[in-house]
């Protein structure tokens, strides 16, 4: 069934969450997101907010919550007493502030005259404090797509949650390492035109944040929560894409589910993305976000002078272009080598190298080593590429011969280049000479089979090749 | 400019546009000024504006008159005891509105009640505002008022008064209520909070809950403080009033027991234990208050002393010497570096002829002892008292300026060396320090 996504009024809005790589956002501990051998244990209770006065009764609303116990495990390297709301937090930090606002410059956001923080009430046991910090830094943004505009809502900055780790009857356990850690988080407008744009846009703003330089990297530090609706149906949030690749298929369910669902009044509510590409039930969707001002922080004045001296740093897409053109590559690797420090060191320094022979050794080989030999790709080190790079550089070796000294770098063994020390031509042709003489029956591949066992990563396959078809007649 | 000033009341709605032809939408805050306008946006964030950076203003609606909220009278359940909350201060009644994020103080028994509805299982809930101040602020006079409110609730027959209190200066003041009410039959505890009431995460509750199940439940009817026993949301202490210390600046189980036990352990169930032995008394409550005049300081012995730190004091009634170690001030010419020393004594000497003039040792834990240097000789020898005591600096502060509001001056350095309120122990246990 193929759908029509503007005849169903399809309306989506993304959230992008992503963590930044320096120390916590209001203590100085460093942020280390899967920190181990926690040596703090405390338990606490959380109350619903004071002075919630809504229309349930308070009693009955802290009868139902009042067995839930928070566990909290924490380590004293990633976590001081700010995390287990023991002490106030200190300023906001600078480097998280300035980073979050060259994404807010990079995606045309305005900064706010002053930004002020706020706490969120979350009483899951997530946040020790009974709230999460965050703070609107930027308003009205947008970015290119190639389905026009999308504008950009807010970019905040907000601090990271607690791990959970254990769930049972009557306690949650948490660990805090994670607490604190800076987040951007950035909200579109609901005008993502259908489930292959939301996909877009996710990989646009991923790339623009990375473009800082300054986020982190792998699972789970970069998150998207994406709003959906359509004519008639309630607006439902989905939580928890493993990729990016799975958005638009998820998205696409999603409406197929909503649509058969019609007859049913649901009310708007939270949904976890599954790994069949299915959505279920999470919970029901938070009320108007309870506020409320963070007073033990100063508010910040985002001052004129301030934001000039901002850096915008240049963006993933156009370095990736630059480099391309400079080093002649392949759009791929141009893209996977921006920023990447060491090879613009390692072209530098070999100059008699190929420059797309530098990033397929330093980018894909450590995959193939990984793959092929099932060995350890992160035992490689920059010195491992530096000093196989020189000897070719300096002829010692062949090209072929790299991938099998990396391969035994990996595996934790002493590089020894005078195994693959390169053959004398003269010599070479002359043993490749003997060989075929003595062996007339055997076929040139039956040769080449021969050959290799003994100069493995010492020849060039290519040469060898060619000299056993000119003495195979 | 004049439109945009009253369209700036507090809690209009307006809508701004900026230079730069930012649309913003929200309720005026009264952190707004004349520099700029904090707005709270539909979002929930609040964001500041610079009133110079304002092109346009619109007025949306006018400030609303917040609605009176139903009010529900708290019931009396008659099989229960009735405690007395008397509110001076502190985050621990503190609540934020959530329109304009200004932190008001919520103490009227429905509203601690709504706060806190498990109190009505525990006891019924009579409370009043004697202040609503930070604890640093307090006065001698703020002491005597709240003396006043506490014989009015004894004798209304209250079953116990619960005091909330900042924590800053809470073990001052439990020392000097455990001085004042001389006869004391109804138990009396200071509770306060360290992380503020309107966080999901605060002590308060735990203090107030620990501090009503330990006056409905147990026979102790003194005064004494109820403080969260360790960064666990599991127990309260109840501890001496005048032998304890805030010993840190936020965490909540900062209050400690000095040169004593804690009296008593309660359980978040309401389950206690007593570790003290608990005292009773039969005589009759007197009131001795505070002379709101009255002038005592407190003198931290340091390196590098100079006599003019001590002459500053000759216009004052008292003075306690937190000396270094055993009791001691730099006293000793050694060298001719150390001149200033036999100043300081002389200073210290005519001073300690006029007025009563007190030791204690600023390490807080253990006991002073002038016997031992010939600092501590030379001191006692010009009638520096204190030999031999381990009250707190804080307690012995306000032991001095109680004395010298109730008893003749002649008496004062005789009476602060007697244990009175158990703020001085006859024995020093190993269990007793941190």
């Amino acid at each position: 069934m193929q759908l029509d996504y503007k005849k169903l009024g399809f309306k989506s809005g993304l959230e992008i969450h992503q963590q930044l790589e320096t120390h916590k956002l209001f203590c100085n501990c460093p942020s280390i997101v899967h920190d181990k051998n926690p040596d703090i244990k405390f338990e606490r209770k959380l109350r619903t907010s004071a002075g919630e006065s809504g229309k349930i009764d308070q009693a009955a609303k802290y009868e139902s919550k009042k067995q839930k116990t928070f566990l909290y495990e924490a380590c004293s390297t990633s976590s001081c007493l700010v995390e287990y709301d023991e002490e106030p937090p200190t300023q906001v930090n600078q480097e998280a502030l300035e980073i979050a606002l060259q994404a807010a410059l990079l995606l045309n956001a305005t900064p706010v005259d002053e930004a002020r923080v706020m706490r969120k009430t979350v009483i899951d046991g997530s946040n020790v404090s009974g709230f999460q910090r965050t703070m609107l830094i930027a308003t009205d943004g947008y970015l290119e797509t190639s389905k026009g505009k999308v504008t950009i809502d807010s970019i905040c900055l907000e601090e990271e949650s607690a791990r959970k780790i254990e769930t049972k009857d009557n306690y949650v356990k948490f660990r805090l390492d994670r607490l604190g850690v800076p987040l951007i988080e950035v909200a579109t407008e609901a005008s993502i035109k259908d489930p292959e744009h939301c996909q877009e846009v996710a990989s646009i703003l991923g790339m623009i944040l990375r473009s800082t330089n300054k986020v982190k990297r792998g699972i789970g530090t970069i998150r998207q929560d994406v709003n959906v609706s359509i004519k008639g149906h309630p607006r439902v949030e989905i939580k928890g894409f493993q990729d990016l690749k799975s958005i638009p298929k998820i998205i696409e369910f999603e409406v197929k589910r909503e649509i058969k669902e019609s007859k049913n009044k649901v009310e708007s509510h939270v949904r976890k993305a599954n790994s069949n590409l299915t959505t279920s039930y999470l919970r029901p969707m938070p009320g108007a976000a309870r506020m409320y001002p963070e007073t033990d922080v100063q508010s910040i004045l985002l001052t004129k002078q301030f934001i000039k001296q901002i850096k915008i740093p240049e963006l993933i897409t156009e370095k990736a272009i630059k480099l391309e053109k400079k080093y002649k590559l392949s759009p791929t690797l141009a893209q996977e080598l921006v920023n990447n420090e060491l090879f613009i060191v390692l072209t530098k320094q070999f100059k008699k190298l190929q420059p797309t022979f530098i990033a397929k050794t330093i980018l894909e080989m450590p995959k193939e080593i990984s793959k092929r030999f099932n060995l350890p790709k992160e035992n490689l080190k920059p010195y491992h590429f530096e000093s196989v790079l020189e000897a070719l550089n300096e002829n010692k070796i062949n090209e072929s011969a790299v991938l099998q000294i990396l391969a035994d770098a990996a595996n934790n063994k002493k590089i020894d280049f005078k195994k693959y020390k390169k053959v004398d031509s003269s010599q070479i042709e002359l043993e490749i000479k003997k060989l075929v003489e003595s062996n007339k029956n055997i076929s040139p591949n039956g040769l080449m089979g021969l050959i290799m066992k003994n100069y493995r990563g010492k020849v060039d396959g290519k040469k060898a090749m060619e000299l056993i078809k000119k003495y195979h007649k | 400019m004049l439109t945009l000033k009253s369209n700036l009341t507090v809690n209009n709605k307006v809508k701004l546009i900026t230079k730069d032809s930012k649309v913003f939408e929200g309720i005026v805050l009264p952190d707004t000024n004349s520099k700029k306008v904090v707005l709270k946006l539909e979002s929930g964030y609040n964001i500041g504006i610079l009133i110079s950076n304002i092109k346009e203003s619109k007025l949306i609606s006018k400030s609303k008159k917040p609605i009176e909220k139903k009010k529900t009278t708290a019931k009396i359940n008659k099989k229960l005891p009735t405690i007395s909350i008397l509110h001076t201060g502190g985050t621990i009644a503190s609540e934020v509105d959530y329109e304009t994020g200004a932190v008001i103080a919520k103490f009227t028994p429905e509203e601690l009640l709504s706060k806190f509805p498990e109190l009505k299982t525990v006891c019924n809930i009579n409370s009043s505002l004697i202040g609503n101040m930070f604890s640093e602020d307090m006065r001698f006079s703020h002491y005597n008022k709240l003396l006043t409110a506490i014989q009015k609730e004894i004798k209304k027959g209250t079953d116990g008064i619960i005091i909330t209190h900042g924590t800053d200066t809470l073990a001052y003041t439990s020392a000097a209520l455990a001085f004042a009410l001389e006869g004391l039959n109804t138990p009396i505890l200071l509770v306060g909070a360290q992380r503020s009431s309107d966080r999901g995460s605060s002590d308060a509750f735990l203090n107030l809950l620990g501090a009503c199940q330990y006056l409905s439940n147990s026979n102790f009817s003194e005064v004494g403080i109820c403080m969260h026993e360790s960064s666990d949301d599991k127990s309260c202490l109840i501890l001496s009033p005048t032998k304890t210390k805030k010993f840190h600046s936020s965490r909540r189980d900062a209050f400690q027991s000095v040169n004593t036990e804690p009296i008593a352990r309660v359980f978040s169930d309401g389950k206690y234990e007593n570790i003290a032995k608990l005292h009773s008394t039969e005589s009759k409550l007197t009131i001795k208050p505070f002379k709101e005049n009255i002038k005592v300081g407190i003198l931290k012995a340091h390196p590098n002393m100079f006599a003019k730190e001590i002459t500053n004091y000759s216009t004052f009634n008292g003075l306690i010497i937190e000396g270094t170690g055993l009791g001691h001030l730099p006293v000793n010419e050694t060298d001719k570096e150390t001149k200033e020393n036999s100043k300081i004594l002389k200073a210290i000497k005519s001073l300690s002829k006029s007025i009563p003039v007190f030791m204690t040792t600023q390490t807080t834990f253990g006991r002073v002892n002038m016997n031992v240097y010939s600092s501590g000789r030379k001191l006692k020898e010009i009638e520096i008292s204190g030999d031999y005591n381990d009250m707190l600096t804080e307690t012995a502060f306000i032991k001095m300026s109680w004395l010298l509001s109730n008893y003749p001056k002649s008496k004062v350095s005789e009476l602060m060396n007697q244990n009175l309120r158990d703020e001085i122990s006859k024995r020093s246990s190993k269990k007793e320090f941190l």
